[in-house]
C-alpha cells in the first residue's frame, strides 16, 4: 500500500487537498478530500441588516457571487413574504446566466483542459505532468489556441452581465426586492450583441472542443463515476409562479424523484467542528475545533436522507432531462456544455422579454422577524441560504454550497463524500504523475472558498421555519 | 479578441515546443524570453478569488492573454497554474529563491492568525501543512515588492470582520519585514486596471506615490462622488430609481476609487449607474454595518486602519 497526497489541487477556487491510498496494483482504495479554509461567515452576518447579506455572501466566492446574491435575496424575500416582479426575475436570470456562461467556459478551458492539453511551456502552464497527452499535435494546438480565445469570451460574458449588474464579479444591485437596474434600449441591444458572439463560440468552438476531448478520452465515461446520486435545487425562474428552466429534484438509481429540503442533514464526525451532528441547516450549531481526532477537513458532510449526493450541471441536466447519459468525468463535461447551450439560448428569450425603462426593483423595507430559505444553483451545483431575522437584524444565517456536497468528507455512518467516492477504484498508471486524480476532481469544478461552511452558534427550532416554496 | 499577432505566435510556438514540433531556434528563443518577464508569485489567503476573476477581466492596459504571455511571468498562481501538489509547492519555493529580491508578491485575501493560522492552509510543504500566515512571512521578505490585491489583503475587508479567525492585513503581518512599503490596491474586488498597471509599473522600477493607506494616489486620490455622473442629479430616497443616492447613504462621497472614470468590465457600467448606492468597498472600514447608512453615511469619516 502507498499513498499520494496532492496539496494544493490547483485550478480551482480556494484550497483543496486530496489524499489517496493505493493497493499493490496502484488502484485507489481510500480517498480523503480536505478543505483548507474556514472563514467564519456567521460572525460577520449576525446582527447585520438582512439586505446586506446579498452583498456580503457574494464575497464567499468570486466565481459564483451572483448565485449567492440571489440565494440570499430569495431567503430574505421569503421572510418578507415577497416575490419580485417578472422584470426583476428576468434581470436576475440575465445576470446569473451571463455568469454561468462565463464560469462554465472558464471551467472547461482554464481549469480543466490543461489536464489533457499541453499549453505553452512557460509559467503558469509549466511545469506540468508529461504523460497521457493523447491529442494529435494539430488538435492539441487547436485546443491550446482556443484556451486563449476562451479567455476573451468568458470576459465578454462578464461584460454582458455587468450591463445589468453594475459590475462582475460581485454584482452591485441584486437585492431583496429584485434588481435595481432600469434597462435602456441601448442596454438591450448591447446585451444581444455580446450574446451573439458568445453563442457562436459556444455552439462552434466549445462544442467541437468538448466533443474532441470526449472522443479521444472516451474511457473517462467510465472513470470517476461516484455514487450516481444527484441533487438539484432548481434555477432560473421563468415566471413568478416558481417555474424553473432547470427544475429541482433528486436522482437515485437513474430515477428522478422529488426534493424536499427538510431531508438535508449535516454531519461533522470527520470535520474540524465539535458541533452537534446530523442536524438540518435550520437547526445546526458550530464550534470550530481544528485538530479534532478523526477529522481531516473544514468541510462538513451534508447528506440527503442520510446519503451523499452529487451537485452540479450533470445533476441539473439529469433532472431536466437535457442530458442523462451517465455519471462520470466526461459526462460532467458534456452536461456542462449542454447546459451552457441551453442557457445561452434562453438568455436570448429572456432579453426579448425585458421591458425598456422599467426598474426590476420593488422597495420592500426590512422584515422585523421570521425565517426564510433561498434555494438556487451556483454554476457548480445546488446552493442554499437559510436565514432567521429578529428585531430587523440577522439572528441566524447558514449556507450549504455545492462544493460542500461534492467535496464533503466521510459522514458519521462511514459514507465517504461524492468526490472521494469518485476517486476510489481508479487505477493510477504512474504514481509520480497521478493525472487521473486531477481529471476526476476537476470534473466536479470544486470551489472551496465556496465550500466554506456558514453556521450560526445559536440553535433554532425547526418549527420556527416556514418550509414552503416562496413561489419563485 | 485583442491579441496581437506576435502574442499569438508566441503562444502557438511555445505550445509547439512542448510537443517537440520542428522549429527554428531564433523563434524559440523569442518564446523563451517570456521567462525573463517580471516574476510574479500570487498567494490566495482568506478570500473569495474575486480579485483573481477581476484580473482575468482586464482590458486596459492589455487583455489577460497579453499580460500572461508578454507582460509578466506568473510563477505561482493556484487558479491558473497547471502543476498541482508537490510540483506546485516546489515551483513556489524555487521561484522565490531563484528570483529573490526580484519577484513581486501579490497577496489576495486576508491572513488568518487564529488557531495558529490553521484556518487557511494553502498546501503541504515538506510533509507539513503550510498556512497562509507562514507563507506570507516566508515569502514576503524575499520579494522586491509586496502588493495587496483587494480590500481583504489591504485592510482585512469582509474576512477581517471575524474575531475567531483573527484575519489580518498584509501590512499588519509584514510590518517592518519588507524592503519596500507594501502597496495596497483596495476594492472588492480590486479594479483590474489598477492591479495590472501597478504590476507593470513596479516591474519597470517605478514605485507609485501613495496615500496615507499606502494606495497609489493616481487611483485613490479622488472620491467616487466627485467624478460621479449622477453628482448633479436629483437626490432620491431609494435605490432602483434614477438619481443621486447621497441622501440614502451612498458611500461615494467617502470612498476613493476609479469606478466613475474607468467604470467596470471594459467600461460597461458601475454600481451607481446600476442604480444602487456605492457600498464603499475600497474603504479601510469596509464592510460597515449597515453597508449603506442613510443617517450617518454622508458624514462618516474614513479612518485609517492597518
Amino acid at each position: 500500500m502507498s499513498t499520494i497526497v496532492l496539496d494544493p489541487i490547483t485550478r480551482l477556487e480556494g484550497h483543496l487537498k486530496i489524499n489517496v491510498t493505493l493497493d499493490a496494483n496502484n488502484t485507489v482504495i481510500a480517498a480523503q478530500a480536505s478543505g483548507g479554509l474556514y472563514r467564519d461567515f456567521e460572525n460577520l452576518l449576525l446582527s447585520r441588516v438582512p439586505k446586506d447579506a446579498a452583498f456580503l455572501t457574494q464575497r464567499i466566492c468570486g466565481l459564483c457571487p451572483v448565485s449567492h446574491a440571489i440565494s440570499s435575496a430569495k431567503a430574505v424575500e421569503q421572510v418578507a413574504k415577497f416575490t419580485p416582479s417578472l422584470q426583476g426575475l428576468l434581470l436576475r436570470n440575465l445576470i446569473q446566466g451571463s455568469n454561468y456562461v462565463s464560469d462554465h467556459i472558464l471551467h472547461f478551458y482554464h481549469l480543466a483542459l490543461m489536464d489533457y492539453v499541453k499549453g505553452t511551456q512557460i509559467h503558469p502552464w509549466a511545469p506540468t505532468y508529461g504523460k497521457d497527452y493523447r491529442l494529435s499535435a494539430a488538435d492539441n494546438q487547436t485546443l491550446a489556441d482556443n484556451y486563449i480565445k476562451a479567455l476573451a469570451i468568458r470576459r465578454k460574458a462578464h461584460e454582458m452581465g455587468a450591463i445589468f449588474s453594475g459590475k462582475l464579479p460581485h454584482a452591485a444591485n441584486i437585492v431583496p426586492g429584485g434588481v435595481t437596474a432600469i434597462p435602456s434600449a441601448a442596454d438591450i441591444s448591447k446585451f444581444k450583441s455580446y450574446l451573439s458572439e458568445i453563442t457562436t463560440f459556444i455552439t462552434s468552438t466549445y462544442q467541437a472542443d468538448v466533443n474532441k476531448l470526449a472522443s479521444v478520452y472516451s474511457d473517462y465515461y467510465n472513470i470517476g463515476k461516484g455514487y450516481g446520486n444527484l441533487i438539484a435545487y432548481g434555477v432560473f425562474d421563468t415566471d413568478a409562479n416558481g417555474t424553473k428552466l432547470f427544475p429541482q429534484g433528486i436522482v437515485t438509481n437513474g430515477t428522478v424523484g422529488t426534493f424536499n429540503q427538510s431531508n438535508i442533514k449535516e454531519y461533522v464526525g470527520h470535520s474540524w467542528y465539535s458541533s452537534q451532528s446530523g442536524t438540518n441547516p435550520a437547526s445546526g450549531d458550530t464550534t470550530p475545533n481544528y485538530g479534532k481526532s478523526g477529522a481531516y477537513t473544514w468541510l462538513k458532510a451534508p447528506r440527503y436522507n442520510g446519503q451523499p449526493f452529487e451537485a452540479g450541471p450533470l445533476a441539473r441536466t439529469w433532472v431536466s432531462g437535457d442530458y442523462k447519459k451517465g455519471v462520470s468525468v466526461m459526462d460532467r463535461h458534456m452536461a456542462r456544455y449542454t447546459e451552457t447551450v441551453k442557457i445561452a439560448s434562453n438568455l436570448s428569450k429572456w432579453i426579448s422579454q425585458i421591458q425598456v425603462g422599467k426598474s426590476g426593483y420593488t422597495e420592500i423595507g426590512t422584515p422585523a422577524s421570521g425565517s426564510g430559505i433561498g434555494l438556487t444553483e451556483a454554476p457548480r451545483g445546488a446552493l442554499g441560504h437559510w436565514v432567521s431575522v429578529a428585531s430587523s437584524k440577522i439572528s441566524k444565517y447558514q449556507i450549504i454550497t455545492p462544493t460542500c456536497w461534492n467535496a464533503s468528507p466521510m459522514d458519521d455512518s462511514g459514507n465517504v463524500g461524492p468526490i472521494e467516492k469518485a476517486l476510489i477504484g481508479t487505477k493510477i498508471s504512474d504514481t509520480t504523475e497521478p493525472v487521473e486524480l486531477l481529471r476526476i476532481v476537476h470534473s466536479f469544478d470544486p470551489c472551496t472558498g465556496c465550500s466554506v461552511h456558514v453556521m450560526s452558534p445559536d440553535g433554532i427550532e425547526m418549527s420556527n421555519f416556514v418550509i414552503q416554496p416562496l413561489g419563485v | 479578441m485583442k491579441i496581437s499577432r506576435r502574442d499569438f505566435l508566441k503562444w502557438s510556438l511555445a505550445t509547439a515546443v512542448a510537443l517537440n514540433i520542428e522549429l527554428d531556434m531564433d523563434r524559440v528563443n523569442t518564446v523563451l524570453a517570456a521567462e525573463t518577464d517580471p516574476p510574479i508569485i500570487w498567494l490566495n489567503g482568506a478570500g473569495c478569488s474575486g480579485c483573481t476573476i477581476s484580473t482575468l477581466n482586464v482590458t486596459n492596459p492589455a487583455t489577460i492573454d497579453n499580460v500572461l504571455t508578454s507582460k509578466i511571468s506568473l510563477k505561482y498562481d493556484t487558479t491558473l497554474m497547471t502543476a498541482s501538489g508537490n510540483t506546485a509547492m516546489q515551483t513556489l519555493d524555487e521561484s522565490a529563491n531563484t528570483y529573490k529580491g526580484q519577484f513581486i508578491l501579490v497577496v489576495e485575501g486576508a491572513i488568518p492568525t487564529g488557531a495558529n493560522g490553521n484556518y487557511c492552509i494553502i498546501g503541504e510543504q515538506n510533509g507539513s501543512p503550510l498556512t497562509m500566515q507562514q507563507a506570507v512571512l516566508k515569502y514576503g521578505p524575499m520579494a522586491k515588492y509586496v502588493v495587496s490585491a483587494g480590500t481583504c489583503a489591504s485592510f482585512g475587508g469582509v474576512s477581517g470582520t471575524s474575531s475567531l479567525t483573527a484575519c489580518k492585513s498584509v501590512s499588519t503581518i509584514l510590518n517592518g519585514k519588507t524592503t519596500k512599503p507594501i502597496i495596497n490596491l483596495s476594492g472588492c474586488p480590486v479594479h483590474p486596471t489598477i492591479l495590472v498597471q501597478t504590476l507593470i509599473d513596479l516591474s519597470l522600477g517605478s514605485a507609485p506615490a501613495v496615500d496615507a493607506n499606502n494606495r497609489p494616489t493616481k487611483y485613490y486620490g479622488v472620491t467616487i462622488h466627485k467624478k460621479c455622473e449622477r453628482r448633479e442629479a436629483e437626490e432620491v430616497k431609494q435605490p432602483g430609481v434614477y438619481g443621486c443616492y447621497k441622501e440614502i447613504g451612498c458611500k461615494g462621497p467617502q470612498c476613493s476609487n476609479v469606478c466613475p472614470s474607468m467604470k467596470w468590465n471594459n467600461g460597461v457600467n458601475f454600481c451607481i449607474t446600476a442604480n444602487h448606492p456605492c457600498i464603499g468597498c475600497a474603504n479601510p472600514t469596509f464592510p460597515t454595518n449597515p453597508l449603506v447608512d442613510a443617517v450617518s453615511g454622508a458624514t462618516k469619516k474614513v479612518e485609517k486602519k492597518g
